[in-house]
């Protein structure tokens, strides 16, 4: 089946979501080429094993519009019927726009697939992970968005292999463009991740999680309610919409565990929970809860470590 | 300027979802997606500052209304809502063509939305309705400055950046954005007489088709046979045992 992966450019690499569909796609022996977005000179996101596009965007511009319209001559001309990309912001909005142009509607938040003659079967996690809705697309273009860490990253020589398609556009201009500064261990990497979630009762308690998690080289990250809140950025969120994080060790600070968390991390190879609430659902799916106030434990273990 | 805002009445999401085949079970009560409150207070906030005429706009099984009601008890001034039995089981696609033409209804030049829904979560209708309106699509907003011109903050995976508000767009507003306002007495009484246009599929231009098909819910629990313990001081202790254990220190 041909197939598009659609990629983006992160610490002028290709993505680790677009790595991840790479290995799905070979396994299923996919004919595929990568588009990737970005608005970097000369980034390494090539390599001799796939075609890829670079569609090189001004980075004062929202141009994803723009972009999408090249993707779908692409598609046209090429004959592409799978089109597959990370669930990320970029990720979204183009599977958005090109669903409309092929009048055929994506299936998101994917958790795996399958090749069916012209079909595709896709898996998507509900229930917090207890259970999984599978859908048939059977319409001649399918889209789908994969969440990360569905497959492991593919294991790729990077290079500088590929066209570049410089995208110009009318769109609305943007400025005072932000980046957020990564200071220490990132979740999408860290061995160990702290979560907090709303049983640390006042973001001035999330000190008591900065400690242990500097102690600990971990990452830390939240759940939707607590970022909600502002206590935390959005990108720091556990979750259905945020990140998912499989670290070796996961340690859930005050959190009930509602199923959208799960969906973020109940792949952690380990996980402890603390709660003071016996009945918190984070305790069916935890490895080690401790039935504690999370406030005065917390501190304790760091001292003690 | 005109602005629809979109509600969507879910099930009250305290309770665990079911589904019926493929389909999410919806209650004949249903409540406002809370998602939809960081939508409207941007439609009112700009309502405000520039006299705008604001609309919400719904699909879906609409039962009692109680979500209806809780959205324009905020303070929007009427809603136009569609409910249509052929929809049940809508895709995103189809949904998004409804909420289009709503938005069409209403001669929005803003249309607004929260990021994704608390039931469905599929995450992309606010940009499948911009591109069937041919306007852009601003998303993940999560400040909103209004002055003589509306600077609106997005989320970016690497951190933020800012655009203008164009005259014609559509929004998508993240959870936490702005601090939604919540509505006294006086409020929810004036709700009850606020105008609620309902209309069905025959009523707009409707050429979405169902691509997916539902296959099969499949049950892949694994009972974890986890410990608890409950703390009597040297719960702690434990914590540091099993960290060490596991080569975590």
């Amino acid at each position: 089946m041909k197939t598009l992966i659609i990629g983006e450019v992160v610490d002028n690499k290709l993505s680790t979501g677009a790595l991840e569909i790479v290995t799905k796609a070979n396994d299923l022996g996919l004919d595929y080429e990568i588009v990737t977005v970005g608005s970097e000179e000369s980034p390494n996101i090539g390599s001799e094993s796939f075609k890829n596009t670079y569609m090189k965007c001004s980075e004062n511009k929202l141009s994803l519009g723009s972009v999408a319209d090249k993707l779908k001559n692409i598609i046209e001309e090429n004959t592409i019927s799978l089109v597959l990309a990370p669930s990320t912001y970029v990720g979204r909005d183009l599977i958005a726009f090109l669903s409309v142009d092929f009048k055929s509607s994506q299936v998101s938040n994917v958790i795996n697939f399958e090749i069916e003659g012209e079909s595709v079967i896709t898996s998507n996690s509900i229930n917090g992970g207890e259970s999984e809705y599978n859908s048939k697309i059977s319409s001649p273009n399918k889209f789908l968005l994969i969440r990360p860490k569905s497959f492991e990253e593919a294991a790729l020589d990077l290079n500088t292999n590929y066209e570049t398609v410089e995208i110009t556009s009318e769109d609305p201009e943007v400025f005072d463009i932000f980046i957020e500064e990564k200071t220490g261990p990132q979740l999408e990497d860290s061995k160990i991740v702290i979560s907090a979630g709303r049983g640390m009762v006042d973001s001035a308690n999330l000190s008591l999680v900065q400690d242990l998690a500097s102690k600990l080289n971990a990452a830390i990250g939240g759940t939707r309610a607590i970022v909600d809140a502002g206590w935390m950025p959005y990108s720091q969120q556990v979750g259905q919409t945020g990140k998912t994080v499989k670290p070796d060790v996961y340690i859930a600070l005050g959190i009930s565990g509602a199923t959208q968390h799960q969906v973020g991390m109940k792949d952690s190879k380990y996980i402890i929970a603390v709660n003071k609430d016996e009945e918190a659902p984070i305790f069916q799916i935890a490895d080690l809860g401790l039935v504690a106030d999370t406030l005065s434990i917390v501190p304790k273990i760091t001292e003690n470590l | 300027m005109k602005i629809a805002v979109c509600a969507k009445q879910i099930p009250d999401p305290a309770l665990e979802i079911t589904y019926n085949g493929g389909n999410i079970n919806r209650p004949d009560e249903q409540v406002l997606d809370d998602t939809d409150r960081y939508g409207i207070e941007v439609a009112l906030q700009l309502k405000e500052k520039f006299d705008a005429e604001v609309t919400v706009i719904s699909m879906g099984s609409l039962g009692t209304e109680k979500g209806i009601q809780q959205a324009l008890q905020m303070g929007p001034d009427g809603a136009l809502v569609l409910e249509d039995d052929s929809l049940s089981g809508s895709n995103s696609l189809m949904t998004a063509n409804v909420l289009s033409e709503l938005s069409k209804k209403v001669e929005a030049d803003i249309t607004i939305f929260g990021t994704e829904s608390t039931d469905g979560y599929s995450g992309v209708i606010p940009q499948q309705v911009s591109r069937m309106l041919g306007v852009p699509c601003i998303s993940y907003i999560k400040a909103v400055d209004i002055d003589e011109s509306v600077t609106l903050t997005r989320q970016t995976s690497t951190g933020s950046e800012k655009v203008v508000m164009p005259s014609n767009c559509v929004l998508s507003v993240t959870a936490g954005g702005v601090e939604p306002r919540y509505p006294n007495f006086k409020d929810i009484m004036a709700a009850k007489s606020k105008p609620i246009e309902r209309i069905s599929i025959g009523d707009i231009s409707y050429d979405a088709q169902q691509n997916l098909e539902f296959v099969d819910i499949k049950d892949v629990s694994t009972t974890k046979q986890g410990e608890k313990i409950i703390d009597e001081g040297e719960g702690f202790q434990i914590i540091i045992d099993k960290l060490k254990e596991l080569k975590a220190i």
